[in-house]
């Protein structure tokens, strides 16, 4: 990783970003932007397999994933460009791995909602008990997004690159 | 303006900023990020609703949201407080902390406003009483306060 690290820094593509001023300041405010649309979408969903906003049909608070998602996508290209313009701030520190690996449990926890469970839980009359199933993803998702976020925003001061 | 370059000299900055410690500012700060997300994230939500999405979701049912948001608004207020004594001579001159502060203020009296005369009524018409404009302005000045807030530290370091 070190090597990788090493290369991809002295990659043009990586120079030439660097050198942009003004894309690090910019990638910073979008990735701020972006973190508090994908909580605020990914949360209301979550609170709602927690139980919470009980009388709330699924299919409602769904419709705001398409802007959680969105929060997402901007947060994914503008980590990438950080990590092309200053490799050895993420690559080579453990908290860096760490966020990457709450996005991955995050991200597959949707995924296990989506195919397994969703096509059953938008059946349900929204009045009813949330299964335990339902509640744990809730939690998990909530979960993983703050300790994604907590990652990140420690991540100059816990990360071994400098 | 001595008292501000006071509070940014004194003994409580040095350590505050000084320490090695992960629990004095990396922690601050990591809680000032956790309150944005509570407080725009929740924020976000009421106004897209507005703005028509998700119209599934009777307005009545956001009330809620502005619980989490008032949880945001208090741990960033107090985080906000400590991040300004270890900095405050330098931001009492930067106008554009005075944007950020702004931008906040209007944002909180809109959602104020959307709670008053939109989510606690009954049956509110939201054309009558110029509701998108409100939830656009409202993510308008989030949007502005995250930005200025990221860019102090660019023009006040």
């Amino acid at each position: 990783m070190q090597a990788f690290s090493e290369w991809l820094e002295a990659t043009a593509l990586s120079k030439q970003l660097f050198d942009l001023a003004w894309l690090w300041p910019v990638c910073e405010c979008l990735h701020f932007v972006g973190l508090a649309v994908l909580i605020g979408g990914a949360g209301l969903l979550d609170l709602r397999l927690m139980g919470l906003f009980r009388g709330v049909p699924l299919r409602a608070v769904k419709s705001f994933m398409p802007w959680a998602i969105a929060g997402f996508v901007v947060n994914a290209v503008t980590g990438l460009l950080f990590i092309l313009m200053q490799p050895h701030l993420y690559l080579s520190g453990g908290i860096f791995w760490a966020k990457m690996g709450f996005i991955g449990v995050a991200g597959a926890n949707a995924m296990f909602f989506e195919t397994r469970l969703s096509g059953r839980a938008l059946t349900m009359s929204a009045d009813d008990e949330m299964p335990w199933k339902l509640r744990t993803i809730g939690i998990v998702s909530l979960f993983s997004w703050f300790a994604v976020l907590y990652c990140g925003r420690m991540l100059p001061y816990l990360g071994t690159g400098n | 303006m001595s008292v501000f370059r006071g509070l940014q000299d004194s003994a409580f900055t040095n350590w505050f900023l000084g320490s090695d410690s992960i629990w004095t500012y990396p922690t601050v700060l990591t809680l000032h990020t956790v309150g944005l997300a509570m407080l725009v994230g929740a924020s976000v939500v009421v106004d897209l609703r507005v703005l028509n999405v998700g119209l599934e979701m009777p307005l009545a049912r956001l009330r809620p949201l502005f619980r989490v948001m008032a949880v945001g608004f208090t741990i960033n207020l107090l985080s906000g407080l400590v991040l300004f004594i270890s900095k405050a001579a330098d931001l009492v001159v930067a106008p554009i902390f005075y944007v950020k502060i702004a931008s906040i203020c209007g944002a909180l009296w809109l959602g104020s406003r959307v709670k008053r005369l939109i989510v606690e009524r009954a049956d509110p018409s939201l054309r009558d009483i110029g509701a998108r404009q409100m939830a656009a302005a409202s993510l308008f000045l989030w949007t502005l306060a995250i930005v200025t807030g990221r860019l102090v530290a660019y023009f006040a370091p």
